[in-house]
């Protein structure tokens, strides 16, 4: 099978425009009117290569368009974001994860893109996302790339150990079996910790996962009224617990942290780690020893957290047509494929999965969290998306940070969380 | 003297329309003058306090999220403050956090100030060293005491570890967080306090330790009636400035801790943050925000008072 390599075909696209790989974009040309735009993002040195690299096409095929990259540390940008917002100097676009959609769209800071899409634009895209782009039915934003969890694990640490890491998705290990395997490491592998979880920086939300994969839902199935306070969701905050009061993760890995957990993995002080597929490019940098991925430990259900990010054009931009032109060129199938594999997500087009895609690193990884995708409950989506999510959230990350370092009960805890959903986030 | 003749005019008869009308302008410009001198500053003073003061105040009458239109709700924020247990808690770690805080960085700063007054070998290089912190971005000094203080690769546990201790979760413990950041805040900011009380220090006239010496007094003695109350006015504005300084410290917690574990690190402009930046609560932090003014401004005014008091025995 011929393949074309993200540098290939970055390549390609920068050189002559009319590559193989971006064919059918640069085939219908188009002369765009003048206009200046400024596009702001995170993101790590792969992400933002291949945003400019996607920039410089762009900019090929329309030479009166000017588009400036701005990357704004993941800490302070939606703080950044909506000061400027809130100043009338919001970016012509803007990166949003999909969480963060519907609060952007139920205050018109990112603009109904209608108008702008033909009918049925949407159908070739991953339902749940292109869900979680919408906003009482409209899309505000474009679904631009997907990504998901799952477990990194220190091949040597295994191998010495003897633990088999699961090799297909049926197969993933239950909760007592990932346990039972942190016990090992810890006791056998002479490390103080044996795994961390990334829930660091607002990201509290990726704590439902567990609560699904152990049958419970935040609220029930109209998504009218909460459903946390109950004997499963008290129980995954008590194993999540566990964790914290085994001494199974280091204590600084909870979720008010400031510690990169990837750093302690690749250091080698943990043997593995619940992390999203962007992270390979570092892991592959920095970690000196084998090192592989394998699925999401399972209880009664599997389930997997919606990560990933679309592209939304803001109400201040003075040419939103050419804004959400750009915009629409970055979805498109080759563009999404570039990005995705150079910056190690996952493509939300159904054409780019059914196709295939070969990422330039780790691409047998990278299969391994294309299948747990698969596994993101839609309950899971329908709940996250809604517009007061990300005061929730920080609810949210207030309980569980109080039960994993503070000795709050479960059932405190899930009681609270209750409160929280009523006051919060069905407001 | 000479504008006062001016302004009285000629000893004999009546001043012409002419002359009453420059004296009258003369009167205006001369009054005129001090404010022009400080219009600028009062412009600048409008734009940055002022004017937010005012607009925060406003905010803390609406529901506004930063993206979304301000909605007036009245006084609802300030009644929610009353029964939000994590605004007392906020408050009640500030006040922890200054009790400790500000009392032992007096207390090192001027044992300090007082060793380094002496002639001591290496005394400019001491008191560079113990000025450093204070110089250097408060960021930059939380990024290092971070790292020191890490659970996994922390400096300090790892010494600790050679000897048989720990490791101690300095960070992630709600035990030890509060005490990790106050160490890291007294580093800072003993600096501070050395520097004041060595000026201090140094502007006492040694004849009053002459006197002393004369009449037989001790060290200790000399310390306590004579150093000690001369150096009143000092430890009064320390005093101040730190309390003011540790009610507003955010960058330090923000760094080190992110207010936890739980909320055993969130002091109040922390909380402020998080409803205003994290929630999307402006009016509520703009409410907080209120509330740490007044605060503020009642310690202001008893430095104002204080030292005015002390001009006065002086």
């Amino acid at each position: 099978m011929t393949t074309i390599t993200k540098r290939s075909f970055l390549k390609t696209g920068l050189c002559a425009g009319i590559g193989a790989g971006a064919g059918m974009y640069w085939g219908a040309a188009s002369a765009q009117k003048a206009a200046s735009l400024s596009m702001t993002s995170w993101g790590s040195p792969a992400e933002v290569a291949a945003f400019n690299a996607l920039i410089e096409q762009y900019k090929a095929r329309n030479p009166n368009v000017a588009i400036k990259l701005e990357v704004v540390p993941s800490g302070q940008y939606y703080q950044q974001l909506d000061t400027r917002f809130a100043g009338k100097q919001a970016p012509d676009i803007f990166r949003a994860q999909y969480q963060r959609i519907g609060r952007y769209g139920q205050s018109g800071a990112a603009i109904d893109l209608s108008q702008y899409l033909d009918a049925g634009f949407g159908q070739d895209f991953l339902p749940s996302v292109w869900r979680a782009s919408t906003f009482r039915g409209k899309p505000h934003a474009l679904p631009h790339h997907t990504d998901t969890f799952a477990l990194f694990y220190n091949a040597e640490i295994f191998e010495k150990l003897g633990i088999e890491a699961p090799r297909s998705l049926d197969k993933s290990w239950s909760w007592q079996e990932f346990i039972s395997a942190a016990k090992l490491v810890k006791e056998k592998a002479g490390l103080n910790y044996a795994f961390a979880m990334n829930w660091q920086n607002s990201n509290a939300y990726r704590w439902l996962m567990y609560l699904y994969q152990h049958g419970g839902q935040l609220l029930d199935n109209e998504l009218k009224g909460p459903q946390i306070n109950t004997k499963e969701a008290a129980e995954t905050v008590a194993w999540t617990q566990s964790w914290f009061t085994d001494g199974l993760v280091p204590p600084n890995t909870s979720l008010k942290s400031s510690e990169p957990v990837q750093n302690l993995f690749a250091t080698g002080k943990i043997a593995m780690l619940l992390h999203g597929d962007w992270q390979i490019p570092f892991i592959q940098d920095q970690a000196k020893f084998k090192w592989g991925v394998t699925y999401l430990p399972r209880d009664v259900a599997m389930a997997a957290d919606l990560g990933g990010n679309a592209l939304a054009v803001s109400r201040d931009s003075k040419s939103p047509d050419v804004a959400a032109d750009f915009v629409k060129f970055m979805v498109e199938e080759e563009p999404m494929r570039a990005f995705v594999t150079k910056a190690q997500f996952l493509p939300v087009r159904k054409s780019l999965k059914d196709k295939g895609l070969v990422y330039d690193i780790r691409n047998e990884e990278m299969k391994v969290f294309l299948e747990q995708s698969a596994t993101v409950p839609e309950h899971l989506v329908s709940t996250i998306v809604m517009p007061t999510w990300d005061r929730f959230n920080a609810k949210l990350a207030d309980e569980l940070e109080l039960a994993f370092t503070s000795g709050q009960s479960p059932a405190a805890t899930v009681a609270n969380i209750e409160k929280h959903v009523r006051s919060t986030l069905l407001v | 003297m000479a504008i006062a003749e001016n302004l009285r005019g000629p000893a004999v008869g009546r001043p012409s329309a002419a002359d009453a009308r420059r004296y009258w302008l003369q009167a205006r410009r001369n009054q005129l003058t001090p404010y022009l001198f400080i219009a600028p500053n009062m412009a600048l003073f409008s734009v940055f306090v002022f004017f937010p003061l005012l607009y925060a105040f406003y905010i803390s009458l609406r529901e506004w999220s930063l993206i979304d239109t301000p909605r007036y709700i009245g006084l609802e924020n300030y009644a929610r403050l009353a029964h939000d247990a994590l605004f007392w808690q906020s408050l009640s770690n500030t006040a922890i956090y200054s009790f400790a805080t500000v009392p032992m960085s007096l207390a090192i700063g001027l044992v300090l100030a007082i060793a380094l007054n002496r002639d001591l070998l290496g005394r400019t290089l001491l008191r560079s060293v113990f000025f450093l912190p204070v110089v250097i971005s408060n960021v930059a000094t939380a990024v290092i005491a971070a790292w020191l203080f890490n659970d996994n690769y922390g400096v300090i546990n790892t010494l600790l570890q050679q000897i048989g201790i720990g490791p101690v979760a300095w960070l992630s413990s709600p035990r030890w967080a509060l005490f990790s950041l106050i160490v890291t805040s007294l580093w800072v900011r003993i600096g501070f306090c050395m520097v004041v009380y060595l000026a201090a220090l140094q502007s006492i006239s040694p004849t009053y330790y002459d006197a002393a010496q004369m009449d037989g007094a001790s060290r200790w003695q000399q310390f306590r009636f004579v150093t000690w109350p001369l150096l009143r006015p000092a430890t009064f504005l320390l005093l101040i400035l730190g309390v003011i300084h540790s009610f507003q410290v955010f960058d330090l917690i923000y760094v080190m801790t992110g207010g936890g574990p739980g909320f055993s690190t969130t002091m109040i402009v922390q909380y402020i943050y998080q409803a205003a930046f994290v929630g999307s609560e402006m009016g509520y932090a703009s409410a907080m925000g209120m509330v740490l003014f007044v605060m503020i401004l009642i310690f202001t005014l008893l430095q104002w008072r204080g030292n005015r008091r002390v001009e006065d025995v002086a």
